[in-house]
Protein backbone atom coordinates (compact mmCIF):
# COMPACT_ATOMS: atom_id res chain seq x y z
CA UNK A 1 0.00 0.00 0.00
CA UNK A 2 1.65 3.57 -0.91
CA UNK A 3 2.21 5.77 2.51
CA UNK A 4 3.99 8.19 0.57
CA UNK A 5 3.24 9.42 -2.86
CA UNK A 6 5.49 12.21 -4.22
CA UNK A 7 3.66 13.59 -7.38
CA UNK A 8 5.40 15.33 -9.71
CA UNK A 9 7.15 18.01 -7.12
CA UNK A 10 9.77 20.48 -8.10
CA UNK A 11 11.25 22.91 -6.07
CA UNK A 12 12.84 26.05 -7.20
CA UNK A 13 15.23 28.54 -4.65
CA UNK A 14 16.47 31.78 -4.90
CA UNK A 15 15.58 34.54 -7.69
CA UNK A 16 16.69 34.01 -10.57
CA UNK A 17 15.07 30.60 -9.09
CA UNK A 18 17.30 27.62 -9.85
CA UNK A 19 15.43 24.07 -9.71
CA UNK A 20 17.17 21.78 -7.09
CA UNK A 21 14.54 19.48 -7.64
CA UNK A 22 12.95 18.36 -11.27
CA UNK A 23 8.99 16.63 -11.73
CA UNK A 24 10.33 13.97 -8.72
CA UNK A 25 7.69 10.97 -9.17
CA UNK A 26 8.13 8.40 -5.81
CA UNK A 27 5.67 5.47 -4.80
CA UNK A 28 6.71 4.51 -1.32
CA UNK A 29 5.32 1.69 0.44
CA UNK A 30 4.29 1.04 4.26
CA UNK A 31 6.91 -0.49 5.82
CA UNK A 32 9.87 0.33 3.28
CA UNK A 33 13.19 1.42 4.25
CA UNK A 34 14.50 4.09 1.75
CA UNK A 35 17.34 5.60 1.34
CA UNK A 36 17.80 8.51 -0.11
CA UNK A 37 21.41 9.37 -1.73
CA UNK A 38 23.11 11.71 -3.75
CA UNK A 39 26.04 14.37 -3.77
CA UNK A 40 26.46 17.27 -1.49
CA UNK A 41 23.90 19.72 -2.79
CA UNK A 42 21.72 17.51 -4.90
CA UNK A 43 18.78 18.37 -3.14
CA UNK A 44 18.50 14.71 -1.36
CA UNK A 45 17.62 17.12 2.23
CA UNK A 46 15.12 19.14 0.75
CA UNK A 47 13.21 15.70 -1.02
CA UNK A 48 12.65 15.17 3.42
CA UNK A 49 11.95 18.50 4.48
CA UNK A 50 9.16 18.32 1.38
CA UNK A 51 7.95 15.31 3.38
CA UNK A 52 8.08 16.39 6.42
CA UNK A 53 6.44 19.13 5.69
CA UNK A 54 9.04 21.96 6.77
CA UNK A 55 9.10 23.27 2.58
CA UNK A 56 6.33 23.33 0.43
CA UNK A 57 7.05 22.19 -3.23
CA UNK A 58 6.93 25.48 -6.39
CA UNK A 59 4.78 22.54 -8.24
CA UNK A 60 2.93 19.02 -7.57
CA UNK A 61 2.36 17.49 -4.30
CA UNK A 62 3.59 15.43 -1.56
CA UNK A 63 0.35 12.69 -0.17
CA UNK A 64 1.16 10.96 2.79
CA UNK A 65 -1.90 8.40 3.52
CA UNK A 66 -3.82 10.36 0.40
CA UNK A 67 -3.54 13.68 2.26
CA UNK A 68 -1.46 16.80 1.79
CA UNK A 69 0.44 18.02 5.16
CA UNK A 70 1.21 21.62 5.26
CA UNK A 71 3.47 21.46 8.24
CA UNK A 72 5.44 18.95 10.21
CA UNK A 73 3.02 16.71 12.48
CA UNK A 74 3.39 13.87 14.63
CA UNK A 75 2.41 11.29 11.79
CA UNK A 76 6.06 11.75 10.93
CA UNK A 77 8.92 11.26 13.14
CA UNK A 78 12.56 13.00 12.35
CA UNK A 79 15.64 12.77 13.20
CA UNK A 80 18.14 15.24 12.45
CA UNK A 81 22.53 15.43 11.93
CA UNK A 82 22.49 17.74 14.94
CA UNK A 83 20.55 19.49 17.18
CA UNK A 84 18.24 16.62 18.12
CA UNK A 85 17.62 16.60 20.98
CA UNK A 86 16.14 19.62 23.32
CA UNK A 87 19.37 20.72 25.75
CA UNK A 88 17.32 21.96 28.53
CA UNK A 89 15.79 18.55 29.53
CA UNK A 90 16.92 15.17 30.57
CA UNK A 91 17.41 12.31 28.69
CA UNK A 92 13.96 11.21 30.04
CA UNK A 93 12.34 14.08 29.53
CA UNK A 94 13.55 14.04 26.34
CA UNK A 95 12.31 10.85 25.41
CA UNK A 96 8.82 11.54 27.13
CA UNK A 97 8.60 14.80 25.59
CA UNK A 98 6.64 14.14 22.57
CA UNK A 99 4.03 11.77 24.86
CA UNK A 100 3.81 14.56 26.88
CA UNK A 101 3.32 17.43 24.41
CA UNK A 102 0.46 15.26 22.74
CA UNK A 103 -1.84 14.58 26.01
CA UNK A 104 -1.51 17.34 27.68
CA UNK A 105 -1.09 21.05 27.26
CA UNK A 106 0.61 23.72 29.23
CA UNK A 107 -2.53 23.75 31.57
CA UNK A 108 -2.61 20.17 31.43
CA UNK A 109 0.89 20.10 33.69
CA UNK A 110 -1.19 21.07 36.54
CA UNK A 111 -3.92 18.22 36.81
CA UNK A 112 -3.19 14.85 39.00
CA UNK A 113 -3.57 12.90 36.04
CA UNK A 114 -0.37 14.18 34.25
CA UNK A 115 1.08 12.67 37.21
CA UNK A 116 -0.05 9.69 36.79
CA UNK A 117 0.13 9.19 32.85
CA UNK A 118 4.12 10.84 33.74
CA UNK A 119 4.61 7.61 35.49
CA UNK A 120 3.55 5.37 32.68
CA UNK A 121 5.67 7.47 30.24
CA UNK A 122 8.67 6.64 32.26
CA UNK A 123 8.34 3.19 32.56
CA UNK A 124 7.97 3.39 28.67
CA UNK A 125 10.76 5.32 28.34
CA UNK A 126 13.08 3.00 30.94
CA UNK A 127 11.92 0.66 28.25
CA UNK A 128 13.03 2.50 25.39
CA UNK A 129 16.28 3.29 26.93
CA UNK A 130 17.33 -0.37 27.43
CA UNK A 131 16.41 -1.02 23.98
CA UNK A 132 18.89 1.36 22.56
CA UNK A 133 22.00 0.26 24.57
CA UNK A 134 21.51 2.85 27.56
CA UNK A 135 21.39 2.38 31.04
CA UNK A 136 19.63 3.76 33.30
CA UNK A 137 21.76 6.17 35.48
CA UNK A 138 22.06 7.96 31.66
CA UNK A 139 18.15 8.92 32.60
CA UNK A 140 19.08 12.24 34.41
CA UNK A 141 21.89 13.26 31.97
CA UNK A 142 21.88 16.10 29.91
CA UNK A 143 22.14 16.10 25.96
CA UNK A 144 25.70 17.94 26.32
CA UNK A 145 26.74 15.03 29.06
CA UNK A 146 26.15 12.33 26.33
CA UNK A 147 28.99 10.95 23.24
CA UNK A 148 27.49 11.76 19.79
CA UNK A 149 26.59 8.75 19.56
CA UNK A 150 24.33 8.75 22.61
CA UNK A 151 22.85 11.47 21.49
CA UNK A 152 21.34 9.97 18.41
CA UNK A 153 20.18 7.04 20.12
CA UNK A 154 17.73 8.92 22.26
CA UNK A 155 16.73 10.99 19.63
CA UNK A 156 15.58 7.96 17.88
CA UNK A 157 13.83 6.77 21.34
CA UNK A 158 12.68 10.29 21.43
CA UNK A 159 10.78 10.24 18.21
CA UNK A 160 9.98 6.59 18.07
CA UNK A 161 7.99 7.30 21.53
CA UNK A 162 4.60 8.44 19.50
CA UNK A 163 4.72 5.58 17.12
CA UNK A 164 5.08 7.82 14.02
CA UNK A 165 4.24 5.97 10.62
CA UNK A 166 7.16 7.68 8.98
CA UNK A 167 10.70 8.21 10.50
CA UNK A 168 12.49 10.73 8.50
CA UNK A 169 16.16 10.52 9.03
CA UNK A 170 18.66 13.38 7.45
CA UNK A 171 22.62 12.22 7.94
CA UNK A 172 21.23 11.25 11.18
CA UNK A 173 24.92 8.91 11.37
CA UNK A 174 27.11 11.37 9.46
CA UNK A 175 28.36 13.33 12.27
CA UNK A 176 29.53 9.82 14.34
CA UNK A 177 32.83 7.84 13.92
CA UNK A 178 33.03 4.56 12.25
CA UNK A 179 32.62 2.18 15.20
CA UNK A 180 29.92 4.05 16.60
CA UNK A 181 28.16 4.17 13.04
CA UNK A 182 27.91 0.62 12.68
CA UNK A 183 26.66 0.18 15.73
CA UNK A 184 23.66 2.89 14.98
CA UNK A 185 23.18 0.98 11.60
CA UNK A 186 22.48 -2.33 13.71
CA UNK A 187 20.09 -0.47 15.77
CA UNK A 188 18.12 1.15 13.27
CA UNK A 189 17.72 -2.03 11.45
CA UNK A 190 17.05 -3.62 14.36
CA UNK A 191 13.95 -1.23 15.61
CA UNK A 192 12.75 -0.95 11.69
CA UNK A 193 11.89 -4.69 12.33
CA UNK A 194 10.40 -4.65 15.11
CA UNK A 195 8.20 -1.35 14.99
CA UNK A 196 7.39 -1.95 11.13
CA UNK A 197 7.77 2.51 10.31
CA UNK A 198 8.47 3.51 7.41
CA UNK A 199 11.86 4.93 7.03
CA UNK A 200 13.05 7.97 5.01
CA UNK A 201 16.86 8.03 5.75
CA UNK A 202 18.79 10.27 3.97
CA UNK A 203 22.78 9.80 3.79
CA UNK A 204 26.12 10.55 0.95
CA UNK A 205 27.37 7.26 2.05
CA UNK A 206 26.37 4.62 -0.59
CA UNK A 207 27.75 1.75 1.99
CA UNK A 208 25.46 2.91 4.69
CA UNK A 209 22.54 2.81 2.26
CA UNK A 210 23.24 -0.48 0.54
CA UNK A 211 23.44 -2.12 4.17
CA UNK A 212 20.18 -0.41 5.40
CA UNK A 213 18.18 0.49 2.61
CA UNK A 214 15.32 -1.99 1.27
CA UNK A 215 15.13 0.46 -1.84
CA UNK A 216 18.22 2.72 -2.39
CA UNK A 217 16.93 5.80 -4.57
CA UNK A 218 19.40 7.67 -6.13
CA UNK A 219 19.16 11.59 -6.75
CA UNK A 220 21.81 13.10 -9.42
CA UNK A 221 21.38 16.06 -11.81
CA UNK A 222 21.60 15.71 -15.56
CA UNK A 223 23.31 18.69 -16.67
CA UNK A 224 24.37 21.06 -13.66
CA UNK A 225 21.98 23.93 -14.80
CA UNK A 226 18.96 21.38 -14.55
CA UNK A 227 17.38 20.40 -10.86
CA UNK A 228 17.92 16.42 -9.42
CA UNK A 229 15.95 13.70 -11.02
CA UNK A 230 15.70 10.20 -10.36
CA UNK A 231 19.11 8.47 -11.46
CA UNK A 232 18.31 4.88 -10.18
CA UNK A 233 15.71 3.61 -8.33
CA UNK A 234 16.93 -0.05 -7.06
CA UNK A 235 15.24 -2.63 -4.97
CA UNK A 236 18.04 -3.68 -2.47
CA UNK A 237 18.46 -7.71 -2.72
CA UNK A 238 17.93 -9.18 0.23
CA UNK A 239 20.60 -11.27 0.83
CA UNK A 240 23.56 -9.42 -0.72
CA UNK A 241 27.48 -10.48 -0.34
CA UNK A 242 30.42 -8.87 0.01
CA UNK A 243 31.65 -8.71 -3.89
CA UNK A 244 28.32 -7.62 -4.67
CA UNK A 245 28.06 -5.31 -1.96
CA UNK A 246 31.07 -3.45 -3.39
CA UNK A 247 30.10 -4.03 -7.21
CA UNK A 248 26.36 -1.99 -6.49
CA UNK A 249 28.21 0.78 -3.97
CA UNK A 250 30.70 1.57 -7.08
CA UNK A 251 27.98 1.46 -9.58
CA UNK A 252 25.84 3.64 -7.22
CA UNK A 253 28.79 6.11 -6.81
CA UNK A 254 29.40 6.75 -10.50
CA UNK A 255 25.65 7.12 -11.37
CA UNK A 256 25.48 10.00 -8.20
CA UNK A 257 28.60 11.19 -9.68
CA UNK A 258 26.20 11.42 -13.10
CA UNK A 259 27.50 9.86 -16.84
CA UNK A 260 29.26 12.59 -18.29
CA UNK A 261 31.89 12.23 -15.92
CA UNK A 262 31.51 8.83 -15.99
CA UNK A 263 32.53 8.45 -19.69
CA UNK A 264 35.11 11.12 -19.34
CA UNK A 265 36.88 8.80 -16.42
CA UNK A 266 36.64 5.30 -18.14
CA UNK A 267 39.17 6.11 -20.98
CA UNK A 268 41.34 7.31 -18.47
CA UNK A 269 41.11 3.71 -16.37
CA UNK A 270 41.41 1.31 -19.50
CA UNK B 1 59.96 33.73 34.95
CA UNK B 2 61.41 37.25 34.20
CA UNK B 3 60.99 36.72 30.47
CA UNK B 4 57.68 34.87 30.54
CA UNK B 5 56.41 37.52 32.06
CA UNK B 6 53.61 39.86 30.28
CA UNK B 7 53.96 36.86 27.15
CA UNK B 8 51.01 35.85 25.78
CA UNK B 9 51.75 32.14 27.13
CA UNK B 10 52.64 33.35 30.91
CA UNK B 11 50.60 31.63 33.97
CA UNK B 12 50.33 33.73 36.51
CA UNK B 13 50.79 31.51 39.66
CA UNK B 14 47.50 31.72 42.29
CA UNK B 15 49.79 34.22 44.43
CA UNK B 16 50.12 36.57 41.39
CA UNK B 17 46.99 36.53 40.24
CA UNK B 18 45.42 37.53 43.74
CA UNK B 19 48.48 40.12 44.67
CA UNK B 20 48.07 41.63 41.14
CA UNK B 21 44.41 41.44 40.96
CA UNK B 22 44.35 43.83 44.01
CA UNK B 23 46.70 45.82 43.07
CA UNK B 24 44.10 48.57 41.60
CA UNK B 25 41.75 48.61 44.59
CA UNK B 26 44.84 49.06 46.74
CA UNK B 27 46.40 51.91 44.99
CA UNK B 28 43.43 54.10 44.33
CA UNK B 29 42.30 53.34 48.17
CA UNK B 30 46.06 54.64 48.84
CA UNK B 31 45.97 57.61 46.64
CA UNK B 32 42.22 58.69 48.07
CA UNK B 33 43.45 58.90 51.43
CA UNK B 34 46.99 60.14 50.50
CA UNK B 35 44.84 63.41 48.71
CA UNK B 36 42.66 63.11 51.72
CA UNK B 37 44.94 63.89 54.42
CA UNK B 38 47.15 66.51 52.33
CA UNK B 39 43.97 68.58 51.52
CA UNK B 40 42.98 68.24 55.21
CA UNK B 41 46.61 69.52 56.31
CA UNK B 42 46.05 72.55 53.71
CA UNK B 43 42.45 73.07 55.01
CA UNK B 44 41.09 71.34 57.96
CA UNK B 45 37.60 72.75 56.95
CA UNK B 46 38.23 70.45 53.47
CA UNK B 47 34.55 68.31 52.93
CA UNK B 48 35.18 67.59 49.10
CA UNK B 49 37.44 64.72 50.27
CA UNK B 50 36.53 63.03 53.76
CA UNK B 51 38.57 61.12 55.72
CA UNK B 52 37.93 57.96 56.50
CA UNK B 53 36.31 58.39 60.07
CA UNK B 54 34.25 61.12 58.92
CA UNK B 55 32.86 59.05 56.19
CA UNK B 56 32.45 56.26 58.50
CA UNK B 57 30.61 58.85 60.58
CA UNK B 58 28.52 59.83 58.01
CA UNK B 59 27.32 56.16 56.73
CA UNK B 60 26.54 55.77 60.56
CA UNK B 61 24.21 58.66 60.93
CA UNK B 62 23.03 57.62 57.83
CA UNK B 63 22.27 54.29 58.92
CA UNK B 64 21.04 54.65 62.30
CA UNK B 65 19.14 58.25 62.30
CA UNK B 66 16.27 59.40 60.27
CA UNK B 67 16.63 61.61 57.75
CA UNK B 68 16.61 65.46 57.58
CA UNK B 69 12.54 65.75 56.48
CA UNK B 70 11.66 62.96 58.92
CA UNK B 71 11.17 63.51 62.45
CA UNK B 72 13.62 62.47 65.36
CA UNK B 73 13.12 59.07 67.27
CA UNK B 74 12.62 58.73 70.79
CA UNK B 75 16.09 58.17 72.01
CA UNK B 76 15.34 54.76 73.85
CA UNK B 77 14.21 53.49 70.34
CA UNK B 78 16.07 49.98 69.85
CA UNK B 79 18.45 49.06 67.08
CA UNK B 80 15.65 47.78 65.02
CA UNK B 81 13.48 50.70 65.72
CA UNK B 82 16.66 52.69 64.33
CA UNK B 83 17.79 50.65 61.16
CA UNK B 84 14.54 50.38 59.59
CA UNK B 85 13.67 54.23 60.58
CA UNK B 86 17.20 55.25 59.23
CA UNK B 87 17.49 57.72 55.83
CA UNK B 88 19.48 54.74 54.65
CA UNK B 89 16.86 52.29 54.84
CA UNK B 90 13.84 54.61 53.60
CA UNK B 91 16.29 55.92 50.57
CA UNK B 92 17.38 51.75 49.81
CA UNK B 93 13.70 50.65 49.71
CA UNK B 94 12.58 53.44 47.78
CA UNK B 95 15.01 52.97 45.44
CA UNK B 96 14.95 48.84 45.49
CA UNK B 97 10.83 48.86 45.06
CA UNK B 98 11.03 50.95 41.35
CA UNK B 99 13.84 48.52 41.14
CA UNK B 100 11.70 45.71 40.84
CA UNK B 101 8.73 47.12 39.57
CA UNK B 102 10.58 48.10 36.47
CA UNK B 103 12.52 44.21 36.53
CA UNK B 104 9.05 42.89 36.54
CA UNK B 105 7.91 44.77 33.63
CA UNK B 106 10.75 43.17 31.91
CA UNK B 107 9.26 40.28 31.58
CA UNK B 108 6.24 40.85 29.24
CA UNK B 109 9.26 42.43 26.99
CA UNK B 110 10.94 39.18 27.30
CA UNK B 111 7.82 37.04 26.02
CA UNK B 112 6.85 40.02 23.38
CA UNK B 113 10.68 38.96 21.39
CA UNK B 114 10.23 35.56 21.55
CA UNK B 115 7.19 35.81 20.17
CA UNK B 116 8.71 38.05 17.72
CA UNK B 117 11.09 35.65 16.87
CA UNK B 118 9.41 32.66 16.36
CA UNK B 119 6.01 34.32 14.55
CA UNK B 120 6.88 35.82 11.46
CA UNK B 121 3.35 37.95 11.76
CA UNK B 122 4.85 39.27 15.04
CA UNK B 123 8.06 39.85 14.34
CA UNK B 124 6.83 41.84 11.10
CA UNK B 125 4.27 44.00 12.84
CA UNK B 126 6.67 45.04 15.71
CA UNK B 127 10.20 44.83 14.48
CA UNK B 128 10.60 47.77 12.35
CA UNK B 129 9.09 50.12 15.07
CA UNK B 130 11.31 48.33 17.88
CA UNK B 131 14.55 48.94 16.08
CA UNK B 132 13.20 52.36 15.79
CA UNK B 133 12.19 53.12 19.14
CA UNK B 134 15.39 51.19 20.45
CA UNK B 135 17.40 54.41 18.68
CA UNK B 136 15.13 57.43 20.34
CA UNK B 137 17.21 58.40 23.56
CA UNK B 138 15.24 57.86 26.54
CA UNK B 139 16.03 60.63 28.38
CA UNK B 140 15.14 62.92 25.57
CA UNK B 141 11.63 61.68 26.42
CA UNK B 142 11.75 62.88 30.21
CA UNK B 143 9.62 66.35 29.73
CA UNK B 144 7.33 64.52 27.94
CA UNK B 145 6.91 61.97 30.51
CA UNK B 146 6.72 63.87 33.39
CA UNK B 147 3.39 65.53 31.17
CA UNK B 148 2.03 62.66 30.31
CA UNK B 149 2.71 60.68 33.82
CA UNK B 150 2.90 63.07 36.36
CA UNK B 151 6.31 63.53 37.92
CA UNK B 152 5.80 60.79 40.56
CA UNK B 153 6.21 57.33 40.62
CA UNK B 154 5.14 56.59 37.09
CA UNK B 155 6.78 58.65 35.12
CA UNK B 156 10.23 56.93 36.55
CA UNK B 157 9.06 53.52 35.95
CA UNK B 158 8.39 54.41 32.29
CA UNK B 159 11.60 55.70 31.39
CA UNK B 160 13.25 53.04 32.78
CA UNK B 161 11.32 50.53 30.61
CA UNK B 162 11.19 52.55 27.32
CA UNK B 163 15.08 52.80 28.10
CA UNK B 164 15.26 49.24 28.42
CA UNK B 165 12.81 47.12 26.74
CA UNK B 166 13.71 47.70 23.29
CA UNK B 167 16.93 46.21 24.11
CA UNK B 168 15.44 43.12 25.96
CA UNK B 169 13.12 42.46 23.28
CA UNK B 170 15.38 42.64 20.75
CA UNK B 171 17.65 40.39 22.69
CA UNK B 172 14.73 37.84 23.05
CA UNK B 173 14.29 38.41 19.83
CA UNK B 174 17.84 37.67 18.95
CA UNK B 175 17.89 34.61 21.17
CA UNK B 176 14.71 33.07 19.65
CA UNK B 177 15.90 33.30 16.34
CA UNK B 178 19.25 31.80 17.38
CA UNK B 179 17.42 28.06 18.87
CA UNK B 180 18.46 25.84 15.71
CA UNK B 181 15.03 25.10 13.54
CA UNK B 182 15.43 21.70 13.79
CA UNK B 183 14.56 22.02 17.35
CA UNK B 184 10.94 23.56 16.80
CA UNK B 185 10.83 21.08 13.51
CA UNK B 186 11.27 17.75 15.88
CA UNK B 187 9.03 19.60 18.58
CA UNK B 188 6.26 19.74 15.75
CA UNK B 189 6.92 15.71 14.81
CA UNK B 190 6.42 15.07 18.52
CA UNK B 191 3.03 16.42 18.66
CA UNK B 192 3.54 20.03 20.12
CA UNK B 193 1.17 22.66 18.92
CA UNK B 194 2.54 26.24 18.43
CA UNK B 195 1.82 27.06 22.00
CA UNK B 196 3.79 24.23 23.27
CA UNK B 197 6.66 25.18 20.78
CA UNK B 198 6.75 28.50 21.99
CA UNK B 199 6.52 28.04 25.76
CA UNK B 200 7.80 24.60 26.40
CA UNK B 201 10.75 24.46 23.80
CA UNK B 202 11.73 27.85 22.98
CA UNK B 203 11.68 30.19 25.76
CA UNK B 204 13.05 27.46 28.21
CA UNK B 205 16.03 27.45 26.00
CA UNK B 206 16.72 30.95 25.80
CA UNK B 207 15.93 31.90 29.43
CA UNK B 208 19.19 31.64 30.70
CA UNK B 209 20.44 33.74 28.34
CA UNK B 210 17.63 36.03 28.55
CA UNK B 211 19.05 36.04 32.45
CA UNK B 212 22.37 37.01 31.42
CA UNK B 213 21.38 39.76 29.05
CA UNK B 214 18.78 41.25 31.89
CA UNK B 215 22.19 40.93 33.90
CA UNK B 216 23.85 42.90 31.60
CA UNK B 217 21.13 45.74 31.40
CA UNK B 218 21.10 45.95 35.17
CA UNK B 219 23.43 48.62 34.60
CA UNK B 220 21.19 50.61 32.10
CA UNK B 221 18.41 50.39 34.57
CA UNK B 222 19.80 51.60 37.26
CA UNK B 223 21.12 54.52 35.22
CA UNK B 224 17.48 55.21 34.14
CA UNK B 225 16.31 54.98 37.84
CA UNK B 226 18.90 57.32 38.67
CA UNK B 227 18.53 60.07 36.69
CA UNK B 228 14.45 60.05 36.97
CA UNK B 229 15.05 59.85 40.84
CA UNK B 230 17.60 62.62 40.72
CA UNK B 231 15.60 65.46 38.69
CA UNK B 232 12.08 64.20 40.35
CA UNK B 233 12.07 62.33 43.36
CA UNK B 234 11.51 63.00 47.25
CA UNK B 235 13.35 59.82 48.63
CA UNK B 236 15.84 57.09 46.98
CA UNK B 237 19.06 56.86 46.95
CA UNK B 238 20.04 58.93 44.37
CA UNK B 239 17.80 61.76 45.36
CA UNK B 240 19.57 61.68 48.45
CA UNK B 241 22.78 61.89 46.83
CA UNK B 242 21.82 64.88 44.69
CA UNK B 243 20.25 66.33 47.43
CA UNK B 244 23.52 66.12 49.58
CA UNK B 245 25.63 67.20 46.73
CA UNK B 246 24.01 71.05 47.46
CA UNK B 247 25.64 71.22 50.43
CA UNK B 248 28.79 68.96 49.61
CA UNK B 249 27.83 66.02 51.85
CA UNK B 250 30.82 64.05 50.48
CA UNK B 251 30.85 62.47 53.99
CA UNK B 252 27.36 60.60 53.00
CA UNK B 253 28.01 60.38 49.54
CA UNK B 254 31.03 58.41 48.49
CA UNK B 255 29.33 55.39 50.97
CA UNK B 256 26.31 56.13 49.37
CA UNK B 257 28.12 55.28 46.00
CA UNK B 258 29.62 52.27 47.35
CA UNK B 259 26.67 51.06 48.66
CA UNK B 260 24.73 51.39 45.44
CA UNK B 261 27.82 49.25 44.27
CA UNK B 262 27.19 46.85 46.46
CA UNK B 263 23.38 46.07 46.31
CA UNK B 264 24.08 46.09 41.99
CA UNK B 265 26.89 43.25 42.79
CA UNK B 266 24.52 40.99 44.86
CA UNK B 267 21.55 41.32 42.33
CA UNK B 268 23.71 40.27 40.20
CA UNK B 269 25.53 37.87 41.74
CA UNK B 270 21.71 36.35 43.13
CA UNK B 271 20.93 36.09 39.46
CA UNK B 272 24.16 34.41 38.33
CA UNK B 273 23.83 32.10 41.23
CA UNK B 274 20.11 31.30 40.46
CA UNK B 275 20.46 30.70 36.57
CA UNK B 276 23.05 28.31 37.40
CA UNK B 277 20.86 26.59 39.91
CA UNK B 278 17.69 26.98 37.65
CA UNK B 279 19.74 25.68 34.40
CA UNK B 280 22.13 22.94 35.44
CA UNK B 281 22.34 21.97 31.57
CA UNK B 282 23.24 25.84 30.82
CA UNK B 283 27.60 26.15 29.80
CA UNK B 284 28.10 29.42 29.10
CA UNK B 285 29.50 29.91 25.49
Amino acid sequence: MTLIRIDNVSIAYGNPPRTVLDEIDLHIDEGEFICLVGQTGCGKSTLLRLVLGSEQPSQGRVLIDGREHKRPDSTRGYVPQKYSLFPDKTVLDNITFGCEVSEFGLLGLLTPRYYQRRAEFRAQAYGYLRRIGLTESDAKKYPDQLSGGMQQRVAIAQALMTKPRILLMDEAFSALDPGTRKGMQRLIRQLWRDTGTTVLFVTHNMHEALFLGTRVIVLAKETPEHGSRVALDLAVPEHCGDEEAALLTHRLESISEGSAEMEAATPAIS
Amino acid sequence: MATAFLQIHSKPSRISTLTISYFLFAAGIAAYFYTAAQRHRDNPEERVTPTLQQMAQGFYDAALKPAEEDADLADNATLSQRIFGSMLWKDTKATSRRFALSMLLLLPAVILGMHMGLFPYVGVFFLRFVLFFDKIVALSLLPILFIAFGIDELSKIMLIVIGVTPTIILDAFNLTKGVPPEQVVKAFTLGANDFDVAYRVVLKQIWPRVLNSIRLNLKAVMLFLFAGEMIASTDGLAYRIALLRRHMGMDVIIPYVLWVALLLFLVDLAMRMANRWLHPWFREA
